[in-house]
């Protein structure tokens, strides 16, 4: 029996713009840590091999740095590690994986397939069919030659590829780097490791998409993963079992507040959400001031518990009650001032978001005010 | 509020007490020159409100150089029904005192009560300063200071805005004016006064466009590495299809073998070259042998053309001497011919002369008979004229006295007829048969008689009748009659003639023989011109040369035969002549061209012998018949080279030699160019990879990933605040817009005031005043387009003006919040034309129905149509003293 580790899409020395500085480098740390957890998973399971279906790095020309820790988060197994380029890192005249070669990054039992070809790993009991992308896009399905490829008897025909199965994917729109959905029957795979795809997900039986085991999109289709594939002999079908390696879920919410128990919807769900989380919120609809108080207060805790919680409420309209208007003494021309940003938040575009600001700074600030007369 | 009197001692000209009272509503004026004290009055006043009486710093007041002095005032006005009289003494035994009605309160409990009434603070410490004088600050204006508003409206400001009913301050509901200090100052971090960004907007907003900029730059290196990672490939590409099979290699095997086919062929050309030098000495040759065979038959064709020469030469002697004989008998026969035509011609002009002699001789012969005969008549002629000579003196006639007598005559026939018309007529018809006598006369039947003298009529069987003519002239007519035939018969006598017509049949005569003679004359002239002697003398020598004619002709011999013309002979003569020479010219040409015959005979006999021997050699045979041979076997050479040569070359046309050399030099060229890629290839491949390996460890991408997490954080940072400082403009500008209507709102009173007083002085125009109630712009309206403008920046006189007319609406203002209101002017509108004083009088009138006012002026002639009287310091202090 055979047992291996599939993974792929690391994109090691991806960076995050989109969050602060400190939430972006713990997310750049967090791919490194990802990649320690499979080696200790691989040990952990005693697995023949690990194989990465491409995308390895996020980028061809990543900092030296980042090429040795990628290589020495891989310490944790020291099995052989089987990887092979895909459209990010692709086996170009001069790519990542020259340079990592150049500066010797790359351990002995790291095997980087920049070729197609059958690789033997009969140690192991099976072959590797590589279809490395020596080029960043391509029309030609490059797992092709795998049908007429002759392998030793008795050894697993494991296929590796990076690319969108044909007619699978949800928004395959982007159809470069095909790859047959048959490939298995047509090429008498006993299994093809998948990368490109950065959920989990099966195919069929053999043919699988690891998805990435760090999640680095807010798109919920299962990332986060890892495959720990056993085969019994070849022609036998594999058994596959997700393990979550991911640290940080990848969360969007979204909410409209129209009636008070929206809040406490949006609240109720806020606290469910699981921690280390990169959160996108959106909240638009309109509230009073002690509802824009509440959800101020709970995304201010929310945001402690969470890696990161972007909260976007431009759309969210503030409604002062008689009595948020009595509390806060806004009488003379500032309540005037008040009635008019409430009308104007309901104009078209940008112009309501500033009015709601201009109203929430208004709000604040006699807020303050009432707080400091009252001490 | 009414002042009503007001009185001041030991105040600096004012030693004595100046008291001013009679004080009435409205204006009081007071005029005087400088120095006459109104400044004096006008400090004293103020000093007495704002200076607390324990006060130092009023030495001012003083007598000019007594220190010790108190200079004291006492200040009486009503209010609310009320009299109130300040007094107060400073310097020297301070006091004050302040009566109200009944009530009496003194020292600072006085002055404080003064303070709140009329709305003014007293200085902590020293000397009362503008911030603290409220509203009398405000009204009482100090000489020249009229146009300064803002200043003393913001000390007065809190009881102005007391005076509008409510105090902005809660206008600007609990919080207001407080927040929106706050978010200015909020603002401020972010954007300067104007609206850029400034501090830390700024900085990040740099950020992001250094960020950019950075950005682009690492994408233009990121795309160039790309772009050489991609050439890499292709290269390395064609170095593994193009180079590696060494495609030149190909190339130069096929130059090699071109080249190895061209020599061959360049053999071949080269034998060509060889037969074609050959050819040419051939040709050569035969051309040579040509010419030979060629001057050989000139010599055979110049032999007989001799042969003809020869032959033509005797035929021409021949012929010459063939025509000789013929020719001599045309000789002789011309020769006799000339002679008998010589004979002829002589005969002919002895002819002719005898009959030119003969000729002449009967000419003149001739002409001698005409003469004698010409010679006779001239003879008769003068005859008959001698006779005619004579008959006209005969008949010659005095012409003169002929015509006196003719004129004698008529006079007598004029004196007849008078003497007929004067005479007595007497008529007479008798009866027939019957007569009278008249005088000695017998009538009978009818007639008439002229009485010139008494007449007897005799009348038979009657008697005589006597007639008497009357008249007186009958006499002296008959006198002059008398005298005149005297006269005529006298004449007649001189002329020897009978009567007239004798004289006139005389001249008559005498006139025609003078015709006839000259008549006469005439001919005898025609016949003789030279006169008839020398007629006869050529008569005479005529006769002798018909004389010598006669001898002559007989001398002339006589001509037998014919007669001969003699022009016809000499014509004859001339054409025989003619015919001799030409017989003779002919006779020497034959014998010139039998010589030329004879020698040409000679000379062509001559070279045709001496050419025939020539030819006749045997050496000249020999000669002949060997280059007739060398011919034959140099024209089988030419043609055996010929042959040759067109056979190799059509062996070279074949395989085209150009074209086998470029073949040479296209593989030669590219295998070179092949080779030199090949190179090249490899070079570009070498440099290529260096470059990539040291930008591949520049960690590009990363570093591009990074930065972009930066300048997307940057952004992020940069739009927050844009969006933060939308919202603070938003809100302020609602905040000040919402405040300052409001302010507006609680104004109207004091706008309403200004507008009364605005109206007066520019129609149509507009002053608005700020939240601190000073007046701000104004805005005039023309004919032509609005005017505004600040305050600050009118001129002085209308600022002047404009300070006039906001206290007034102040007063007014103060007045309705029933606040005490009196105005005191030190020398106002000094600066106004008299258009605009004029106004402002009208002005200060309306004020004046309202508010007391004191003015004080130091032109008087300003203020004299103010419908007050003015009141001369001097005579108040003169009063006094």
């Amino acid at each position: 029996m055979t047992r291996f580790l599939h993974t792929a899409d690391w994109q090691m020395g991806r960076r995050y713009g989109r969050f602060n500085e400190e939430d972006a480098a713990a997310l750049f740390e967090a791919r490194f840590e990802a990649v320690e957890r499979l080696a200790r998973l691989a040990h952990d399971k005693n697995v023949d091999a690990v194989i990465v279906a491409g995308d390895v790095f996020d980028s061809q020309t990543p900092a030296d740095r980042t090429l040795h820790r990628t290589f020495q988060a891989m310490g944790g197994f020291d099995g052989p590690w089987i990887l092979i380029p895909g459209n990010h890192d692709a086996a170009l005249p001069e790519s990542v994986w020259t340079q990592a070669a150049r500066i010797r990054a790359v351990p002995d039992n790291v095997h980087v397939l920049l070729e197609p070809g059958v690789s033997e790993f009969r140690e192991q009991g099976f072959v590797v069919l590589a279809a490395p992308l020596t080029q960043r896009q391509t029309y030609d399905d490059l797992t092709a030659w795998f049908d007429t490829a002759a392998t030793p008897e008795g050894l697993l025909r494991i296929g590796l590829a990076h690319g969108s199965v044909e007619g699978q994917l949800p928004d395959a729109a982007d159809s470069s780097n095909p790859i047959s959905a048959n490939r298995c029957e047509t090429a008498r795979l006993d299994y093809l490791a998948l990368g490109d795809w950065h959920g989990t997900k099966s195919i069929n039986p053999r043919m699988w998409y690891s998805g990435t085991p760090e999640q680095e999109r807010f798109k919920d289709n299962g990332a986060g993963q890892a495959l720990i594939v056993e085969v019994d002999h070849p022609g036998a079908e594999p058994s596959v079992a997700q393990h979550p390696v991911g640290k940080h879920h990848w969360i969007k919410v979204h909410q409209h507040l129209s009636v008070a128990t929206d809040l406490d919807v949006l609240v109720q769900e806020i606290g469910m959400l699981p921690p280390q989380s990169v959160v996108d919120l959106t909240v638009d609809g309109e509230t009073d001031l002690a509802g824009f108080e509440r959800l101020q207060q709970v995304l201010g805790a929310a945001s402690g518990r969470q890696r990161s919680l972007a909260s976007h409420l431009d759309a969210l309209s503030l409604a002062p009650t008689e009595a948020d208007l009595a509390s806060l003494h806004a009488d003379g021309y500032v309540g005037d001032v008040i009635a008019d940003l409430r009308e104007r938040q309901q104009a078209a575009g940008d112009e309501a978001g500033v009015a709601r600001d201009a109203l929430a700074i208004l709000v604040n600030a006699l807020r303050e005010r009432r707080a400091g007369a009252a001490t | 509020m009414k002042l009503v009197y007001l009185q001041l001692a030991d105040v600096r000209q004012f030693r004595r007490p100046l008291r001013l009272d009679g004080l009435t509503d409205g204006i009081n004026l007071f005029v005087g020159p400088n120095e006459s004290g109104k400044s004096t009055v006008a400090d004293a006043i103020r000093a007495a409100f704002f200076e607390r009486y324990k006060s130092r710093s009023v030495d001012y007041l003083q007598p000019w150089g007594d220190s010790s002095a108190g200079p004291e005032m006492e200040i009486a006005f009503d209010w609310k029904g009320e009299r109130w009289v300040l007094n107060k003494r400073f310097l020297n035994k301070p006091r004050c005192d302040l009566v109200i009605g009944h009530e009496h309160l003194s020292e600072t409990d006085a002055e404080d009560k003064l303070a709140e009434l009329f709305g003014y603070q007293f200085a902590l410490k020293g000397a009362s300063r503008p911030e603290h004088q409220g509203i009398p600050g405000l009204l009482w204006v100090r000489q020249g200071s009229i146009q300064d508003i803002s200043d003393p409206v913001s000390h007065a400001a809190e009881q102005l805005q007391s005076a509008l009913g409510t105090s902005l301050g809660e206008v600007a509901a609990s919080a207001g004016d407080e927040l929106t200090n706050a978010l200015e100052k909020e603002r401020g971090q972010w954007l300067t006064r104007v609206g850029r960004p400034t501090g830390e907007y700024k900085i990040a907003i740099e950020a992001c466009e250094a960020g950019h900029a950075k950005l682009g730059e690492l994408d233009k290196k990121i795309a160039e590495y790309r772009g050489q990672v991609d050439e890499l490939g292709r290269l390395r590409e064609q170095r593994q299809s193009i180079d590696q099979p060494e495609p030149w290699r190909v190339e130069r095997a096929l130059a090699s073998e071109a080249e190895n086919r061209l020599r061959e062929v360049r053999g071949w050309q080269s034998q060509q070259q060889q037969d074609q030098a050959r050819l040419q000495g051939a040709e050569r040759g035969r051309e040579l042998c040509r010419q030979q065979a060629r001057s050989f038959e000139d010599d055979t064709r110049q032999l007989a053309k001799r042969a003809n020469a020869q032959a033509e030469a005797q035929t021409q002697v021949e012929g010459c001497q063939s025509r000789g004989p013929q020719l001599d008998a045309k000789l002789t026969q011309a020769k006799t011919a000339y002679e008998a035509a010589q004979t002829a011609a002589s005969q002919a002009h002895q002819w002719a002369e005898r009959a030119r002699v003969q000729k002449e001789h009967q000419e003149l012969a001739a002409t001698l008979t005409r003469s004698r005969e010409t010679l006779q008549h001239v003879r008769d002629l003068q005859n008959a004229l001698a006779g005619l000579y004579g008959q006209h003196q005969a008949n010659v006639i005095d012409e003169k006295v002929l015509a006196k007598l003719r004129r004698c005559r008529n006079k007598l026939d004029e004196l007849a007829i008078r003497r007929e018309s004067v005479a007595t007529r007497l008529q007479f018809d008798l009866q027939p048969g019957k007569s009278v006598s008249i005088g000695a006369d017998r009538v009978t039947g009818n007639g008439e008689r002229l009485l010139l003298e008494a007449t007897e009529v005799a009348i038979p069987k009657i008697g005589t009748l006597r007639l008497q003519p009357g008249g007186t002239d009958v006499a002296a007519l008959v006198r002059d009659e008398r005298r005149v035939q005297d006269q005529h018969d006298a004449l007649l006598a001189e002329l020897g003639v009978e009567t007239l017509a004798d004289g006139e049949q005389r001249l008559a005569v005498g006139k025609d023989l003078a015709n006839q003679i000259g008549r006469e004359e005439a001919r005898l002239q025609g016949l003789a011109p030279a006169g008839a002697d020398a007629l006869a003398a050529q008569c005479k020598s005529d006769q002798e040369r018909v004389a010598a004619l006669a001898a002559k002709l007989d001398a002339l011999p006589v001509v037998k035969g014919e007669p001969l013309d003699d022009a016809t002979a000499q014509t004859a003569l001339e054409a025989a002549q003619r015919k001799l020479k030409s017989v003779e010219q002919s006779d020497a040409d034959l014998k010139r061209d039998l010589a030329i015959a004879n020698q040409l005979l000679v000379t062509s006999t001559q070279e045709w012998r001496q050419l025939n021997s020539q030819l006749e050699s045997p050496e000249y045979r020999a000669r002949v018949t060997a280059v007739s041979n060398q011919l034959v076997t140099l024209n089988a050479e030419v043609e055996s080279i010929s042959n040759e040569m067109d056979a190799r070359q059509q062996k070279i046309d074949a395989v085209q030699p150009e074209i086998m050399q470029q073949d040479v030099d296209r593989h030669t060229r590219s295998a070179e160019a092949m080779q030199r890629a090949a190179t090249e290839r490899k070079q570009a491949i070498d440099r290529l990879e260096v470059t990539l390996e040291t930008l591949g460890a520049q960690g590009l991408e990363e570093a591009r990933a990074t930065l972009s997490q930066q300048v997307e954080a940057d952004d992020h940072r940069c739009s927050e605040l844009a969006r933060r400082t939308a919202a603070l403009d938003l809100l302020l500008g609602l905040l000040k817009g919402k405040r300052q209507a409001l302010t507006r709102q609680l104004q109207a009173p004091l706008q309403k005031h200004l507008d009364h007083y605005l109206k007066l002085l520019f129609p149509h125009a507009s002053l608005t005043v700020d939240e601190n109630l000073t007046p701000e712009i104004l805005t005039r309206q023309p004919a032509t387009e609005p005017q505004s403008g600040g305050v600050q920046s009118l001129s002085y006189g209308t600022r002047e003006q404009m300070g006039l007319i906001s206290r007034f609406a102040y007063a007014d203002l103060l007045r309705e919040a029933g606040k005490p209101t009196l105005i005191i002017l030190d020398d106002a509108l000094v600066h106004s034309d008299p258009a605009r004083l004029g106004q402002m009088k009208r002005i200060l009138f309306d004020a004046a129905t309202r508010h007391q006012v004191l003015l004080f002026s130091c032109h008087p002639d300003n203020w004299r149509d103010l419908g007050v009287p003015a009141r001369e310091l001097q005579t108040l202090k003169a009063a006094v003293a």
